[in-house]
């Protein structure tokens, strides 16, 4: 491994780095965590540069799974009176990054439950969910109304 | 709100966020990993190495340390020698009275030697190989009765006169090969063929026998009283050889023996035609010998009855010593000094047997085991001597008088 970056590896960087960090600063109601996290994710990637078939699958799984532990209990969002990020703070981890991974990177239930480890089935429930408690959080009305 | 409505929301919701700059930062993190993963592995690959270097010292060290462990070159049971006399090591035998608690050597004599209940003639019930040879009395006159390997008893068919007023049963009786018993007459001398059932009587000038040997081929005997010996060929005979081939006498019968004899100053090799040629000197503080020398593949052994031993003191009797001297050079000879009683005088309070005193002409060496363990009799009992472990352990409690002991003993 070169002490040099990687060129290959800084285009992929500079290319995702943004919407990721937006996605893992929905996900984790935290900036300062959604960055080193990503930057973690990143770093893991560049030992494993040439032999990873898939950099963005590699990335995403060491980006969000860490949402799913059971002992990631950190209250998202603090002080925040964005209608919007109260109405995520409102979600269960799992929910939050089902959601947000549904509806902001816009990936399918398969491509989220395959990334996450998670069932098919639980992805949906916790998509359905989600979406009902965003939708109320946010003064919808009630989650069977939308289409 | 619809799904579609979602997405610019969270948009919205992340638009202020700063943009990152992580490549270089990843980067060089990874290169910082990459670094601590390689060292790691280095200092690893050290650190087994030192181990394994470290555990090798410790099982070098360990098992230098173990010396103590690794087999031993005594065997087990061993007895360490008390000390030497004339620069043989001894033992001393446990002491009379002792003899019921030692550790028994199984043999066909059982727990006690006795006659038996129910004989039968040996012309219907042949031995193989004879363990043993006791004289049962009738009248004046004595019946030899063998007991075999299988410890089934065979009365042979043939009448024995006493010798010097005592049983004609020499401790020599039986062949090497444990087929044939010999017995001195007056006058003669009588075998009888364990596995045939034949009674053989070779004549002899006169003269009062009372001590029989085996040459070491089972073709001959030496047959001896106080005046007069003979060799006395019992197989077959070789071309020009006598029959009965005059040797010389001794003053005591039981001392002209083979294949050796232990005498005073010296150990004798039978060679032939009653010639004996000097195998060792021998330098013990003899008084006199007792009974005859019997002999194994490795050594001569018999019993002496010794000058005073400053080494084992007694107080009512003369020390006896059973000497086992080795005819290899390569094998040391041994000495056990029979023991007196504990107590002097020696009493009596009902455990075990009466420490009876081991007066002079109690113990003879009655034969060999096998090439380790000498089997001798003392006051009511046949004990035996391993040579490698000092030990000594009860072979049977004598229920009669005399025996003679055969290679029919190993079982």
């Amino acid at each position: 491994m070169h002490d040099t970056v990687d060129p290959d590896f800084a285009s992929f960087v500079d290319a995702r780095q943004g919407r990721w960090l937006r996605t893992a600063y929905l996900v984790y109601g935290d900036l300062h965590r959604a960055e080193e996290l990503l930057l973690r994710a990143f770093t893991q990637l560049s030992v494993r540069w040439t032999r990873v078939d898939d950099p963005d699958a590699f990335v995403q799984r060491q980006l969000y799974q860490p949402a799913l532990r059971p002992w990631n209990r950190a209250k998202p969002f603090p002080d925040e009176e964005d209608p919007v990020k109260l109405a995520l703070a409102e979600l269960t981890p799992a929910q939050r990054t089902v959601f947000v991974l549904l509806h902001l990177e816009e990936l399918t239930e398969f491509e989220v439950s395959e990334l996450l480890g998670l069932s098919h089935t639980a992805v949906h429930a916790h998509g359905m969910s989600a979406f009902g408690r965003f939708r109320t959080a946010m003064g919808a009305g009630d989650w069977r109304d939308a289409r | 709100m619809r799904r579609e409505d979602v997405q610019p929301l969270l948009l919205q919701a992340a638009d202020q966020l700063p943009e990152p700059e992580l490549a270089d930062a990843a980067w060089t993190a990874g290169v910082r990993v990459s670094r601590r993963r390689r060292r790691t592995v280095v200092i690893s690959v050290i650190a087994f190495i030192a181990l394994a270097i470290l555990a090798s010292i410790l099982i070098g060290v360990g098992t230098s340390g173990n010396a103590d462990i690794t087999p031993p070159t005594t065997p087990p049971g061993y007895i360490e020698a008390s000390g030497k006399i004339s620069g043989i090591d001894y033992w001393v035998a446990p002491p009379p009275g002792s003899e019921r608690f030692l550790d028994r050597l199984e043999t066909p004599l059982g727990d006690r030697l006795e006659l038996p209940h129910k004989v039968r003639p040996l012309a219907k019930h042949t031995l193989d190989d004879i363990a043993a040879v006791v004289l049962v009395k009738q009248d004046d006159r004595y019946r030899p009765l063998l007991l075999g390997a299988d410890g089934s008893w065979a009365q042979a068919d043939v009448s024995l006169g006493a010798v010097g007023g005592e049983e004609p049963l020499s401790s020599g009786a039986i062949s090497p090969d444990g087929r044939v018993a010999a017995f001195p007459q007056p006058a003669e001398l009588v075998t009888v063929n364990a596995s045939t059932a034949e009674i053989a009587h070779f004549p002899l000038p006169e003269g009062a026998f009372r001590s029989v040997s085996w040459v070491a081929d089972g073709q001959r005997v030496l047959i001896s009283g106080p005046s007069s010996a003979y060799q006395v060929v019992v197989g077959e005979i070789a071309n020009g050889e006598r029959a009965v081939l005059p040797i010389p006498a001794t003053k005591d019968p039981d001392e002209v023996t083979a294949p050796y004899r232990i005498q005073t100053g010296a150990v004798l090799r039978y060679v032939v035609d009653g010639q004996w040629s000097d195998d060792s000197p021998l330098t013990l503080p003899v008084r006199s010998w007792q009974g005859q020398t019997m002999s194994s593949n490795s050594a001569a052994a018999r019993v002496f009855i010794a000058e005073d031993l400053p080494e084992v003191p007694t107080r009512v009797s003369q020390p006896q010593v059973v000497a086992a001297i080795s005819t290899l050079r390569t094998l040391p000879s041994r000495l056990l000094v029979l023991g007196e009683p504990q107590d002097s005088p020696p009493t009596y309070e009902g455990a075990g047997d009466r420490p009876f005193v081991r007066e002079a002409g109690c113990c003879v060496v009655l034969g060999w085991y096998d090439d380790n363990n000498v089997l001798f009799r003392v006051h009511g009992w046949v004990l035996a001597w391993n040579l490698d472990s000092g030990r000594v352990r009860r072979v049977t409690e004598m229920g009669v008088d005399q025996v003679a002991l055969g290679p029919g003993l190993r079982l």
